[in-house]
């Protein structure tokens, strides 16, 4: 009798208490909560709205419900499919090239000797460097008259004028924004290596293997979960690439990027602040959204075939 | 007898010069890979000890003929509002690093500790889509918003962004927290303290190198932000790093490069004295940050 009573009150207890740390949690997450809801899942709402409307950011009070026109609109606009074969061109080019050289520059960093400390921190300082600082840094070496390279390209051919900021800005873009990279894939790919048992290389030289064996056939499918990991957030901040290659190539009178590095946010930004077309510039924002979810959901269904899980599924 | 030793010592003789010439092959790739990494960096502080006619000469001069260390003093002169703008931006680092890193670790301590609450799965879902997600694409609705409520051309907007914590760095506490013992909440629950009282005074405490890694991260975001600023701020509170992109031209309006390119070494350099000083903080939290997925 007793206790049924006990266990009744322990139970009502229980009961209780989880309400309150319900109530505890909600209360404590609150600031980020409301903040998801008011600047981030407000703004993409409202933004979703405006591209369904004309507005032109001075007709609040009288704005036209235009359905799917700005849509129809984008999907038949040369400039978005231009920018949008930039911006696949830009992400093609940057992705591969980091993911390969941060890898590459990870396995140098793994040396065990004296002093690696030091160098890991020299090979680490390119990516510290700010955006504005970045553009500049590189603006003095890929200028057309009186940048760097060209001047050491002349060397070998003498009069070497390549615009790597004007008609190849591409390369020369892709070339600032990998550099900027490199330090942090670096330091990524060093954590996954060192999380690597030595027992499995080891064995493996036991058995035989050669250094490149090793690493093509222990090395590397231990990395794929890090791999795939740099490869969707890498994929997923190519195609919302605006900073660098705005800040690269604009300077004095030249006020917008050329056409050669002419991304899609660069198309959306021109859209809104250059053109108050703000109905457009939120459908075709709207629409890059869509792409990207696509890509994701697109890359996480390859995932199953390359990327090595552990078998207790422990990661 | 002795034939066999001096054979043996010839042979560790000849191993420890191969472990020598092994070890110079390492530290020569290493030597070449910094320097090949460093050569813009090295380039950038050659361009600032120049005169601009110096940098604007064809075929290019490598170095200055003198170096011209006034470029550092001319970068401080009152029409170029270096300074107020340096100060400017440090008030908005702070004060954004400050909100973000108070919240942030509410948030992330909560959802580390409250793992029996039902919803907390479900929400933490939506916590690390967000760190997918990165902030552009709601930059630009946002500022209607803003615009909206006057609250543009201020730095209200970094105030509400900080109050709101992010989602990165709520993950990072999150990761943090959950290494903490269970005893440690008991023991505080025992004695009286409220939720709150637990998170502040037991685990707040004890997190100081998560609160070092989030704050340096999160100012080092504001002083090198580009594009925020310039959509959000007008130019006579802009940061430093929108500042020095254009301010620095002769009375025609026309860019002084080698004055640009002193003004940018000034505005990296808290950025690399941060760096050293941080260094440890820095990379863990860039490491959290590319394993977030795992």
């Amino acid at each position: 009798m007793g206790d049924q009573r006990t266990s009744r009150a322990t139970v009502a207890d229980n009961t209780s208490r989880s309400r309150r740390r319900r109530r505890t949690f909600f209360l404590l997450i609150s600031p980020w909560l409301v903040g998801f809801v008011l600047l981030t899942v407000f703004p993409l709402a409202f933004g979703l709205w405006i591209s369904l409307t004309n507005y032109d950011g001075l007709n609040l009070s009288h704005v036209g419900f235009v359905g799917l026109r700005n849509y129809a609109n984008a999907l038949q606009d040369a400039n978005v499919q231009h920018s949008l074969g930039r911006t696949v061109v830009w992400t093609l080019l940057n992705l591969p090239t980091w993911l390969v050289l941060s890898l590459l520059l990870a396995v140098i960093a793994n040396q065990k000797v004296k002093g690696i400390g030091l160098f890991r921190t020299l090979f680490y300082l390119p990516s510290i460097v700010p955006a504005v600082g970045l553009a500049w840094t590189w603006k003095i070496i890929l200028e057309k008259n009186y940048g760097l390279l060209n001047a050491i390209l002349s060397y070998i051919k003498s009069g070497t004028a390549i615009g790597w900021l004007a008609d190849q800005a591409m390369y020369g873009v892709t070339t600032m924004a990998v550099w900027s990279g490199l330090g942090a894939g670096m330091i990524i790919f060093l954590a996954g290596l060192q999380s690597i048992p030595d027992e499995l290389i080891d064995a493996a030289k036991v058995d035989g293997a050669n250094k490149f064996q090793v690493f093509r056939h222990v090395v590397l499918p231990m990395l794929t979960p890090v791999i795939f990991f740099q490869l969707v957030l890498g994929l997923v901040s190519a195609f919302q690439q605006l900073q660098i290659p705005w800040v690269a190539t604009t300077t004095g009178a030249i006020l917008v990027p050329p056409r050669s590095v002419y991304l899609y946010m660069i198309g959306v930004y021109q859209q809104i602040f250059g053109g108050a077309r703000f109905g457009y510039g939120m459908a075709i924002l709207w629409l890059l959204i869509l792409v990207i979810f696509l890509l994701t959901f697109l890359v996480f269904r390859t995932q199953k075939a390359w990327v090595y899980a552990e078998a207790d599924g422990q990661q | 007898m002795t034939i066999t030793t001096s054979n043996g010592a010839a042979k560790s003789i000849l191993a420890n010069q191969r472990t020598d010439f092994r070890s110079l092959q390492i530290y020569g790739l290493l030597v070449l890979t910094a320097a090949i990494l460093l050569v813009p960096i090295g380039w950038l502080v050659i361009t600032s000890l120049k005169q601009n006619t110096e940098y604007l000469t064809y075929p290019i001069k490598f170095l200055p003929a003198v170096p011209r260390w006034d470029n550092y003093a001319q970068v401080f002169a009152p029409a170029y509002r270096f300074l107020p703008h340096a100060w400017m931006t440090l008030f908005l680092a702070t004060m954004f690093s400050t909100l973000t890193v108070m919240s942030s670790s509410l948030c992330g301590y909560a959802f580390a500790r409250y793992q029996d609450v039902k919803a907390n799965s479900r929400l933490f879902t939506f916590v690390v889509a967000m760190i997918i997600i990165p902030s552009i694409v709601t930059i630009i609705p946002s500022f209607m918003i803003f615009a909206k409520l006057h609250l543009t051309g201020k730095y209200w907007p970094w105030f509400f962004w900080g109050l709101a914590g992010s989602p990165y760095h709520i993950f990072l506490f999150r990761q943090f927290f959950l290494t903490f013992p269970k005893e440690l909440e008991d023991a505080a629950e025992v004695d009286g303290c409220t939720p709150f009282g637990t998170f502040w005074r037991i685990f707040l405490p004890n997190a100081k190198a998560a609160l070092a890694t989030s704050f340096i991260l999160n100012f080092l975001w504001v002083w090198g932000d580009w594009i925020t600023p310039r959509i959000y701020l007008l130019n006579s509170n802009t940061t430093l790093g929108v500042l020095v992109n254009t301010i620095f031209t002769n009375p025609q309006g026309q860019l002084l490069t080698t004055l640009t390119i002193t003004g940018i070494v000034i505005y990296t350099l808290p950025i690399v004295v941060i760096f050293f000083i941080g260094q440890r903080y820095i990379l863990k939290g860039v490491v959290t940050s590319g394993l977030a997925g795992r």
